[in-house]
């Protein structure tokens, strides 16, 4: 095995596993810079009767940056860049990718599309207008759309590259005898989210084009004052950012059921009904952008229809947790770091799913839209609870990745810190949206000045909790002790390969002959090499 | 460049795999990022001569990366079925860019009521010559079609000629653009004249580049076949050309449809 080795064998690599790895660090200092935003935020809602620490409008530049650092330079990147890379060929039996080069482009795109959201934070123009960036205040702001408008673009071609080469493995190099029903569901998750990421993008790009287009060089498109429509650009924003919900809840959705089987020592319950709604869910998602604009002069037979449409959502979202607490169900189940995470996810996504199907009524919505309702609920039912399981990913395939261990103990007492942070630092914005507070004020009125106090303070804890579990990782990707191929007794093929893998992923193209969860069988029966 | 040979290379239901350096997509990617570098500086810094050079020197470098990666490329074997797998995947992301637009300019041309805006100079759309473009455009899909009839013949000299005739279609149908665009903009129709105008210059803009990679594409097959580096068993590129050729075919003739023919025949008037 001739591995190439030094600073140019991570530049110019093609391999899926290091370009898996450098997203995984790449995508961890995008959610520090988010993290320490959120603090920044956070402490200036420590009191509202004065500046605390940062004025109006760089409380608007932190929480456009934090947004945008945390959806598209995170979370998006850490499954669709990380796990996608580092997992799929794994799981489906393959050397690489299909067009391994077209994956080293997509991440150096992603790299530079996020140095220039760095220069949107730090260069004079800090961008201001929320991650969504609406006209017209996008257009006439003084803030530079261009860093927005740009770091869309390169991040786009960076998802489109990542889709065609993505969707194209998992068609044509799975091994033999991969049927589509042995696939893991962190294999369908990443299929559903890419083929999310195929036909969104794209609207997306041209949406925010026509921002620049409107800016630069004189046409109107989302100026209503001559023949075009500002809302015109909301229904092309959210005809791709509601989807890229999707994007990031479908793999986590697939990475929470193998960890679940895994630490359960259970196959999962329900596989075709897991994988059914995974691609439900990839559908339908492209029919629910409107709920964003119920108060947009919506028509009234549109928003029913989306209101229909959006809360439809409930139903695969239902049966995929109830599968998962039917795997629990009389599992011999493991409460190791992973698994609390999993745990917790569902705990807190759960939270977020029932808001979600309030938030989902026209009638709810238009009262609290916009509010501070909105960010309790987004926050517990992507934010933090798909966070934690990314974390919770990046905890169950560390030894697989870095062929060393974890510390368990901290990671469980940073699991905990973050768990009881994030349960309660966002309960009090439900309260504050039905009162009918507008987020995205730097201050609200004094009467909950108490109430968003315990908020902080509760989100300090959830953050040091992040905080601890980065530690964690990084310290025992120096120092943790050596681990053995596979730790969690899974059955999935990732884990029947050494620790960390060989360069060649498999010395040959293994012929499989049963699904990744078959537990309970006799040992003999595992896939093996032929 | 160091390719890595790799000892436990193996062939698994028909696929070839190889990992190897290539130092190709960083380029390519440091190319691509500085292109908005160089307009911000023109646009946003004011420091156009700077951002002037800056788009030079990155247009360079991108094409450097592109064509170091497919000399790259193509002196490995390919895989026909997988490019054209992904192909047409890359495809469904086309349609979606160019139906997001689509359902953008329906968009704004329903609630319009009179369509296009009234003061749409007289002779605007010119669809004369779209029809023009249409016969162009429509018999280059068919004579790539005989190109890559052709090649899988295995005939390279049947297969330049074809290839040939469709790019001379092409250019044809771009130099018609080229003189509408001229034509129009020196009638006082641009893209701030009104709601149609900008979507009228977006549109055909945009399907126009499309023509215009698609024509890069055939000029490095009609390249590879003169050179003799493609062959009966191996045209993975020139299947991918040809699919995309087609698909820049259907697209115009909504384009023809929406952009031409609707406010041709004066929309609520």
């Amino acid at each position: 095995m001739n591995e190439p080795k030094g600073f140019k064998s991570w530049i110019f690599t093609t391999d899926h596993k290091k370009i898996g790895v450098m997203y995984l660090v790449t995508a961890m200092i995008f959610f520090v810079v988010g993290l320490l935003l959120a603090t920044v935020m956070r402490i200036e809602n420590m009191d509202m009767s004065r500046q605390v620490i940062i004025g109006p409008q760089l409380y608007n530049v932190a929480f456009t940056i934090h947004g945008a650092a945390m959806v598209l330079f995170w979370m998006i990147p850490i499954l669709l860049g990380f796990f996608a890379n580092y997992l799929v060929p794994l799981m489906i039996g393959a050397h690489d990718v299909a067009f391994p080069r077209l994956n080293a482009l997509s991440y150096w795109l992603y790299v530079g599309s996020g140095l220039i959201a760095v220069l949107a934070l730090v260069m004079p123009g800090r961008l201001d207008t929320g991650w969504w960036a609406y006209p017209p205040y996008s257009i006439k702001t003084t803030a530079n759309i261009a860093f927005y408008v740009f770091a869309v673009h390169l991040l786009g071609a960076s998802s489109i590259a990542g889709a065609v080469n993505f969707i194209t493995t998992i068609v044509t190099l799975r091994a033999p005898g991969m049927t589509w029903g042995r696939l893991n569901l962190t294999v369908w998750g990443i299929f559903g989210a890419f083929i999310i990421q195929l036909v969104g993008v794209p609207v997306l790009a041209a949406g925010v084009t026509l921002l620049l287009f409107d800016k630069y060089l004189g046409t109107s498109f989302y100026d209503a004052f001559k023949g075009g429509s500002p809302i015109l650009y909301e229904h092309l924003f959210w005809f791709y950012a509601h989807p890229a919900v999707y994007v990031v809840a479908l793999p986590v959705f697939g990475i929470v059921s193998d960890i679940i089987s895994t630490f359960s020592q259970k196959k999962v319950y329900g596989y075709t009904s897991m994988a059914a709604a995974i691609m439900v869910i990839t559908v339908l998602g492209f029919e629910t952008w409107v709920h964003h604009l119920y108060v947009a002069s919506t028509e009234n037979w549109s928003r029913v229809l989306f209101m229909w449409a959006t809360i439809l959502i409930g139903v695969p979202t239902g049966i995929k947790t109830f599968n998962w607490l039917a795997t629990l169900h009389k599992g011999s189940i493991d409460l190791k770091t992973p698994m609390l995470h999993a745990l917790g996810f569902i705990s807190l996504f759960t939270i977020g799913g029932v808001t979600g199907i309030a938030n989902g009524s026209v009638g709810f919505d238009i009262h609290v839209h916009d509010t501070h309702w909105v960010v309790a609920h987004f926050h517990y039912v992507l934010a933090i609870s798909m966070s934690m399981l990314c974390i919770g990913g990046i905890y169950y395939w560390f030894p697989k990745v870095t062929g060393k261990m974890y510390n368990e103990s901290l990671g469980k007492f940073a699991f905990w810190l973050t768990l009881i942070g994030a349960m309660i630092a966002f309960l009090p914005q439900f309260h504050l949206g039905i009162e009918g507070i507008p987020r995205r004020y730097w201050k609200v009125p004094i009467r909950y000045a108490g109430e968003m106090r315990i908020a902080a303070i509760f989100s300090f804890i959830a953050i040091l909790g992040f905080l601890l579990t980065i530690f964690n990782i990084l310290k025992s990707a120096i120092s943790g002790p050596k681990a053995p191929a596979n730790p969690w007794n899974s059955k999935s093929l990732e884990w029947q390969i050494p620790s960390p893998p060989p360069f060649y992923n498999f010395e040959e193209i293994p012929v499989i002959t049963e699904g990744p969860y078959e537990y309970g069988k006799p040992e003999g029966d595992v896939k093996k090499g032929h | 460049m160091e390719n890595v040979a790799h000892g436990g290379m193996h062939v698994s239901g028909g696929i070839h795999h190889e990992v190897e350096l290539s130092a190709w997509p960083f380029v390519t990617a440091v190319g691509s990022f500085l292109l908005p570098i160089s307009f911000m500086l023109a646009f946003s810094w004011g420091m156009s001569h700077l951002g002037l050079l800056v788009a030079g020197i990155a247009l360079v470098v991108v094409l450097v990366g592109l064509f170091g990666w497919l000399n790259q490329v193509h002196a490995k074997k390919g895989e026909t079925s997988i490019s054209k797998i992904a192909i047409i995947i890359f495809i469904c992301s086309e349609v979606a860019l160019f139906g997001g637009l689509f359902a953008g300019y329906l968009y704004t041309l329903l609630p319009a009521g009179v369509w296009p805006p009234a003061n749409t100079p007289a002779g605007v759309p010119p669809i004369g010559l779209a029809v023009v473009m249409t016969v162009f455009l429509l018999t280059s899909s068919a004579t790539i079609h005989n190109a890559e009839s052709q090649l899988e013949k295995g005939s390279a000299g049947g297969t330049s000629a074809w290839l040939m005739l469709t790019s001379v279609l092409g250019l044809a149908f771009v130099l018609c653009m080229a003189y509408e665009w001229h034509h129009l903009i020196s009638d006082g129709f641009t893209v701030s004249t009104n709601s149609y105008g900008m979507f009228f210059f977006l549109i055909t803009g945009l399907h126009g580049s499309h023509v215009i990679v698609g024509l890069i594409m055939q000029l490095f097959v009609l390249l590879m076949v003169k050179q003799g580096k493609m062959s009966k068993n191996r045209h993975v590129f020139a299947t991918v050309t040809g699919l995309y050729w087609h698909f820049v075919d259907v697209v115009w003739l909504l384009v023809v449809s929406l952009i031409y023919v609707i406010p041709y025949v004066k929309l609520g008037q």
